[in-house]
């Protein structure tokens, strides 16, 4: 609460001083020289005009952009310095000493020290920046046929880890900025879109730069959700100039990277009698049906039945342009995604305005109006026992998809006891459509030339609506759990963001002060009607009338109200320092308000002396910081005990029910299991080191960064004991650290007339180690997805497996041991910790980490006059999976009753004659345990993108009016260098940091290629 | 001057969002605690909760709130597949990290935990005295019979009469004192239910019956109190007097329809409400049977094969053992298979009895045919039928005094009367009577959801029990503490949740 006042008094403080300021300004407004006209051009060093340069007289705030032919105007006293910037260019000034035509020739700068980046709640050049952070561009971004934005981050920054959930169609990808900070909550960072928290544009074609902060400097001003590091994206505004139309467009095509090398029907109908004659049975297959699968095959792939090559389209059609006083773009987006699975795809419409508005010299506005409408077609394969991806490797090879009749077959006597996976894959539904809307408007009021007002204010919809069908042809009609739903939400936002800036030179010495009110609220409510056991099922999802009815709704609501301060000071441009403090208050907490403070400091060496003349290096930065953050996983009402209205199971019913009737509802209201009343945020204490080094004038660059991050209150959903109903709650109770070391090394190392090649190399390494969990430790934690146990222990890191080790076989000559354990030769041996020959939760161990010991990015283009050739190579070294896929694929582990690996025919097994490791088919039910037989190295090299580019001659296009053409072709995920033998080592459906790592069934990346085109008008 | 009145403005604008916002939270869709307990729909809606923790799909609506009883003869299970849990168990190599015992342990918790906020605030509601009693009743059973349950299970028990703080850490009291609370909360129910027979509800004498079986186990091991013999004879003779009970209804019967007048208390079920009984149907259905509609069985529990030998010979071991499979041919026709023969998968007879769920909603078969096998079922747990309370009565009447009684014999008489069985033999003595009616009772209630089991464990019947198995079972490893086998471990997270207990010997 005193931090609360003393934030509030300075931002009145600041109120105040932009009164006096304004009073100021009146009395000493003074003369300038008469202004002259001066026009001009910017191109690049190859030659090519750069449209939208930031041209502006130093020391005042009049400017303006360059146009579409890079050409501009602008008016300047005759002595006056002009300063052009430019995103992903060095800063140029030039004093005008009398000339009226300039043509300036921009560097492309690759450390972009000089460069201008949003930092939240402003810009600061790169050379004051005291924290840690990188940018991806939109050059980068368009290199690579992306729909989703967050894909753009993978091997692009340091110290920013991107993997894949799954390869469904509209899946976006795990990010995670050094380390997961929480072991059970949310570990993906703040995305922040041209001031809007919270929110990432659909569309990466409306994106010009991404920002991504990494140290507690740079994100502490994000307080309470700062501490997953912070993602800051500026979207694509208007041009100076006449409209300019660019049409971008790509057809790709998808496919499964790899099928698993699984038997085929003669195979499996040997696999399947070995396995009867274990147990005395009688074949299952006689000899003439062997020698019919032998000779004429038969039977299903079920892979290749249910894969599908899946044809993708990409639209993107934008108008840009804009007069002094107004500009403006709009964008039109659609994606086409069908799946690498029948039956599945997501589409996604995008609409985005932006318009800056000059209002008067002091005053300007930015609207940005954004539309997203996605649509989902079952794209609910998230991984796990029942989908049909995963049964189709489980299935019975010899077994056809339909009968003689055409009907499907739901059940294989030797598949899994689960459901014909092409049969649920064609037949049940999941639709979803949502339509989310976006305003944004800022506007910012230059008070004085030092001081500016700027307000954010953002109003956000959202709407789903999901409807549901899994009737005749599902697994769940087969179970007569069959129902049809419809579902709906809304959701409203609310935000605004206040702020002032005030920046002063005096001397040597320069400020920026900033003092920010920030207040956000959302509300969502929606509701869910069921109906089971339809009477007819012919009207598909759409009449909730035909069944049982089952409803539940929802409603939350949440506010979070902030103030900020935050000083810029720097000394001769060479010394810098950050300090910022934030408070946020919660609705979601007893304890409301919590305050996170930071400082970083930084030395820019470049315009010593001592550098100042060097040839070889050309820029030297070095940063220090320290701060507070914290994550926001606590939801709203968690601090209040409930009675509940469950969905299922809502009702008991006295008087029972019959079959295809429910009988007579009688409602029911469980108390839930009781609440912590002292829940906290996770926080976060991170200290970061850094240098960048620019050598031989860009030609090479270094950034580097060492950290250590603290995090404490870890929230957990803490069990609860079976007498306070079991379950769980959520507790503050432990901390955990990441340590690492991140650096990005770039280069132009070839630079001809015609060739050019520029290449980056960025390489992460994190360390992560849990350092309390409050008396919990040694704490199991099942994935809740029938895989391997995790476990939580001080000293461990997150994401360990645990489970029995696994030793091969036991021998011939190991007869009378194994019978100690009730085994024989044959069976599977584990390690016995405790000797007391039982195979025991005692036995369980560490069998391996999911973590990496470090990740990377390599990028590298060639261009050679206007072809261009790109690769980029990212990967992953040191880390593990635990794949229940390819456990299940040996048969006997849960509903699987038969092999279906190729690695389990019956010459592969144990036998007396042949001892291999792979266990012979036995009664034992410990052949058939999680251990650490399906641990793999999941390390891996893959080249994540390949493609070659050819930007037709401008001459050419002259006489076609258009401005400028490339096409290109490109693949992804071409091919992976890796020890796994799964589908992907990218993939796993980890719930939370604790259980990542485990895979099981999830649908891998597709492979894909690509043919695009960009055209300019 | 224009731009002096916008900051003004500005400043208006900063001070309307911030009055705005508000801190505090109002969960609108949300029941508090705080707020509940007005009315009798309230007391109703919580009483309700009471029996869906208890008969949900995680606690007694599956077989695995059976885990621990796979010990016993009439449970067995596969020697592959994904049955590992019960198997363990079955040969007695049961360990505290278990995940299907869970079952056991949460289901009846659970209902504690909902029957303890409805005894804590049954009497703050508006309603009448009468209305009220009749909803403290149902939860003062429903606790008693969910102790009973778990203090058979695990042994000593935390006393958690009301709902705890979530830092309290209740130590586990001794055996007598959770007998003595299991009385004490059925006496209440018996004192506050009404007589009105009402299905899925228990009556007064459902407390009776309840307590005649929890006094003739007390009488057993461990409490081994002989007294409660005549009180458990007392109980059970006011079930027996009340003639609200008989066995009219043909045992197969009594598993395909619900409600039957035998039924003293049941867990209702309901398919399309979203709360099956798994218990019944595909469980119980061979591996290799498939049915034309290709649904097939799940294998997961069915005899010991000398269990089934040494049945008696009569109509109601016809009705409850299946020994003929019927194997599906790729013409769709059936081919009939004895159940030892070598193209069976398991090699053991099955359960006919939990087959066909209500009206064939489980199986549905005719003696060549099966069309289809389903897994959910809306067929009624019964939790107690009124054999048990005759049952209870004839043995308890023998120990209690000097031996069998007239009426003791009568009450047997009853139950293989209806099973298709002659008289038992007059004049037996005290044991030799009393064996015959532990018997009795395994194949009346074979596979019934524990009731030999706990016959097996009051009695201490495991080396018996062991000795008469056939080789072919699931194998039991040498070394193991019989002795310690009768209770079975607190599972594992609870045990780390509250270090102050000691886990019970031998796990």
């Amino acid at each position: 609460m005193k931090m609360k006042r003393i934030l509030f008094i300075f931002f009145l403080f600041m109120f105040a001083v932009t009164l006096n300021s304004y009073a100021a300004y009146f009395k000493s407004a003074v003369k300038s020289p008469p202004p002259v006209t001066v026009t001009g051009q910017v191109k690049d060093d190859q030659g090519k005009p750069i449209p939208g340069v930031t041209v502006k007289v130093q020391g005042t705030t009049s400017g303006t952009q360059t146009d579409v032919d890079g050409r501009f105007q602008i008016q300047a006293p005759d002595d006056a310095t002009l300063v052009f910037s430019f995103v992903g260019f060095a800063e140029q000034s030039v004093k005008l000493n009398g000339q009226t035509v300039l043509n300036i020739t921009l560097l492309e700068s690759s450390i972009g020290l000089q460069e201008v980046v949003a930092v939240g709640y402003g810009t600061q050049k790169r050379s004051e920046i005291t924290g840690s952070s990188s940018t991806v561009s939109a050059k980068e971004i368009a290199k690579r046929p992306i729909t989703q934005l967050s894909q753009a981050l993978q091997g692009t920054a340091s110290g920013v880890a991107v993997t894949s959930a799954n390869g469904q169609p509209g899946q976006g990808p795990h990010v995670q900025i050094r380390g997961a900070n929480s072991i059970t909550g949310n570990t993906e960072p703040l995305y922040v879109t041209d001031g809007n928290i919270g929110a990432a544009p659909d569309d990466p074609n409306d994106v010009e730069t991404i920002e991504i902060l990494k140290d507690a400097a740079s994100t502490a001003i994000y307080g309470s959700r700062g501490s997953n590091g912070v993602v800051l994206i500026t979207t694509k505004s208007g041009h100076l100039g006449k409209p300019r139309i660019e049409f971008n467009t790509w057809v790709q095509n998808d496919q499964m990277p790899k099928t698993l090398d699984l038997m085929g029907p003669y195979d499996f109908a040997r696999s399947v009698n070995n396995q009867f004659e274990s147990t005395g049975q009688t074949d299952a297959f006689t000899q003439a049906q062997l020698d019919n699968y032998k000779n004429n095959g038969g039977g299903t792939d079920w892979q290749k039945a249910l894969f599908q090559k899946a044809w993708v389209q990409y639209y993107d059609l934008a108008v840009s342009g804009g007069s002094e006083t107004v500009k403006y773009r709009f964008s039109l987006g659609y994606l086409d995604q069908p799946g690498t699975i029948l039956n599945t795809y997501y589409k996604r419409t995008t609409l985005k305005s932006n318009m800056d508005v000059k209002l008067n010299n002091r005053m300007d506005l930015k609207i940005i109006l954004s539309a997203s409408l996605p649509q989902n077609h079952n794209n609910s394969y998230g991984g796990g026992l029942t989908d049909p991806f995963n049964q189709a490797v489980e299935w019975d090879p010899t077994s056809p998809i339909r009968d003689a009749s055409g009907a499907y077959i739901n059940h294989s006597k030797y598949a899994s006891i689960q459901f014909n996976p092409v049969e649920q894959a064609m037949s049940q539904a999941d639709d979803g459509t949502a339509t989310n809307l976006n305003g944004t408007a800022t506007f910012n009021y230059r008070i004085i030339n030092d001081l500016t007002f700027t307000s954010t204010d953002v109003y956000s919809i959202g709407q789903n609506y999901l409807q549901r069908y899994f009737g005749p042809g599902t697994s769940n009609y087969d179970s007569k759990s069959d129902y049809i739903n419809n579902e709906t939400s809304k959701f409203t936002g609310y935000l605004s963001s206040n702020f002032l800036t005030y920046k002063h030179k005096f001397g040597d010495h320069s400020i920026t002060a900033t003092g920010l009110y920030e207040v956000q609220s959302g509300t969502s409510m929606g509701f869910v009607a069921r109906a089971n056991s339809l009477s007819t099922y012919s009207l598909g999802y759409y009449n909730l009338a035909l069944g049982g009815a089952q409803n539940s709704s929802t409603y939350s609501s949440d506010a979070l109200v902030s103030y900020l301060a935050r000083v810029n000071y720097s000394y001769k441009d060479r010394y810098f320092l950050t300090a910022s403090i934030r408070t946020d208050g919660s609705s979601h907490l007893t304890k409301k308000y919590s305050s996170f403070p930071s400082i970083g400091v930084s030395w820019n060496a470049t315009n010593e002396d001592f550098l100042k003349s060097s040839k070889v290096i050309s820029d030297l930065k070095i940063r220090a910081s320290y701060g507070q953050t914290g994550n926001q996983n606590v939801g709203a009402y968690s601090s209040i005990a409930q009675i509940l209205t469950p969905s299922s199971q809502g009702n008991y019913y006295f008087n029972g029910g019959m079959p295809g009737a429910a009988g007579t509802a009688s409602v029911a209201t469980p108390l839930g299991t009781g609440v912590s009343k002292s829940l906290e945020w996770e926080a976060k204490t991170a200290y970061d080191v850094g240098v960048d080094i620019a050598f031989l004038k860009g030609r090479l660059t270094f950034t580097a960064d060492a950290y250590k991050n603290n995090v404490t209150n870890l929230l957990y959903q803490k069990p609860a004991s079976g007498y306070d109903n079991g379950n769980t709650y959520q507790a503050n109770i432990g901390s955990l650290t990441n340590n690492g070391f991140e650096f990005s090394v770039g280069g132009t190392p070839v630079v001809s007339r015609d060739f050019r090649w520029t290449t980056n190399l960025n390489v992460s390494i994190n360390r992560n180690k849990v350092t309390n969990l409050g008396g919990l430790d040694n704490q199991v934690v099942g994935s809740g997805n029938n895989t391997v146990n995790a476990i939580l222990k001080v000293g461990q890191p997150l994401g360990e497996f645990y489970g029995y080790k696994f030793l091969g076989t036991w021998k011939t000559s190991e007869a009378a041991q194994a019978a100690l354990y009730g085994m024989k030769p044959g069976d599977a041996k584990y390690q016995d910790i405790n000797g007391d020959h039982a195979y025991t939760s005692a036995d369980y161990q560490t069998l391996g980490n999911a973590t990496p010991q470090f990740t990377y990015g390599f990028i590298n283009d060639f261009t050679y006059k206007n072809l261009t050739l790109s690769f980029m190579f990212q990967g992953q070294q040191g880390s593990q999976v635990f794949s229940e896929t390819l456990a299940y694929l040996w048969g006997g582990l849960g509903d699987m009753k038969n092999a279906t690996t190729i690695e389990a025919v019956p010459e592969n097994l144990w036998t007396p004659s042949h001892q291999t490791d792979n266990p012979a088919w036995s009664n034992s039910s410990h052949n058939y345990n999680n251990s650490s037989r399906y641990v793999y190295n999941s390390s891996y090299a893959k080249l994540k993108n390949l493609s070659l580019s050819y930007k037709v001659p401008a001459a050419w296009l002259q006489r076609i009016s258009v401005n400028n053409l490339e096409v290109y072709v490109s693949g992804q995920n071409l091919f992976t260098i890796t020890p796994y033998k799964g589908y992907d080592p990218e993939i796993n459906n980890a719930g939370n940091a604790i259980t990542q790592g485990q895979e099981f069934g999830v649908i891998p990346n597709p492979k894909t290629y690509t043919v695009g085109v960009r055209l300019g008008f | 001057m224009k731009t002096k009145y916008s900051l003004l403005l500005a400043a208006l604008a900063l001070i309307v969002i911030s009055g705005c916002v508000k801190l505090s939270e109002d969960p609108k869709a949300n029941l508090t605690p705080q707020t509940y307990f007005k009315t009798q729909s309230d007391l109703d809606a919580s009483v309700n909760a009471i029996y869906i923790a208890l008969a949900r799909d995680g606690a007694w609506g599956f077989t695995s709130k059976e885990t621990s009883y796979f010990g016993s003869d009439d449970y067995t299970t596969d020697p592959g597949l994904n049955k590992q849990d019960q198997r363990d168990f079955d040969r007695l190599s049961g360990g505290s990290s278990n995940s299907s015992l869970t079952a056991e342990w949460y289901g009846p918790w659970q209902a504690i935990y909902q029957a303890d906020n409805v005894i804590t605030n049954y009497s703050k509601v508006n309603s009448t005295q009468a209305l009220k009693d009749a909803s403290a009743g149902q939860a003062y059973f429903l606790r008693g019979l969910c102790y009973y349950y778990l203090v058979r299970t695990f042994g000593p028990l935390p006393m958690v009469l009301t709902n705890l703080d979530l830092n309290a850490k209740p130590p586990r009291a001794d055996v007598a004192t959770v007998y003595a609370s299991i009385i004490s909360d059925l006496q209440t129910a018996k004192k506050l239910l009404g007589t009105t027979l009402a299905q899925g509800r228990p009556t007064t004498y459902s407390a009776s019956a309840c307590l005649a079986d929890v006094y003739l186990t007390m009488a057993g091991w461990p409490l081994n109190q002989a007294n409660n013999y005549a009180l458990a004879a007392a109980e059970a003779n006011i079930v027996i007097q009340a003639g609200v009970y008989n066995l009219s209804t043909p045992y197969d019967q009594v598993f395909t329809t619900n409600n039957s007048p035998e039924s003293i208390f049941a867990l209702e079920y309901s398919v399309a409400g979203g709360l099956p009984d798994r218990r019944f149907g595909s469980s119980n259905v061979p591996l290799d049977e498939v049915a034309l509609d290709g649904s097939s069985g799940w294998d997961d529990v069915y005899p010991e094969i000398n269990f089934f030998k040494n049945a008696p010979v009569c109509t109601r071991t016809d009705l409850t053992f299946y020994t003929t499979l019927k194997l599906i041919q790729p013409d769709k026709s059936f081919v009939l298979t004895p159940w030892n023969s070598t193209v069976t998968h398991a090699q053991h007879p099955y359960y006919k009895k939990f087959r066909a769920g209500l009206n064939g909603d489980g199986v549905n078969e005719t003696a060549t045919q099966i069309l289809s096998i389903q897994p959910s079922t809306n067929k009624a747990l019964d939790v107690i039928r009124y054999p048990q309370v005759l049952l209870d009565y004839a043995e308890a009447s023998d120990m209690a005094g000097g031996g069998p009684t007239g009426a003791g014999y009568a009450a047997v008489n009853l139950v293989r009367a209806r099973a298709g069985e002659a008289p038992l033999t007059p004049g037996l003595s005290q044991t030799a009577f009393r064996d015959a009616v532990v018997y009795e009772r395994a194949y009346e209630f074979a596979e019934e959801f524990g009731m030999r089991w706990f016959d097996i464990v009051r009695l201490q019947l495991l080396p018996a029990v062991i000795a008469a198995r056939d080789p072919s079972e699931n194998s039991i490893p040498a070394g193991t503490v019989v002795a310690q086998k009768y209770l079975a471990p607190i599972p594992f997270g609870e045990m780390t949740l509250n270090p102050q207990w000691t886990q019970n010997a031998g796990y």
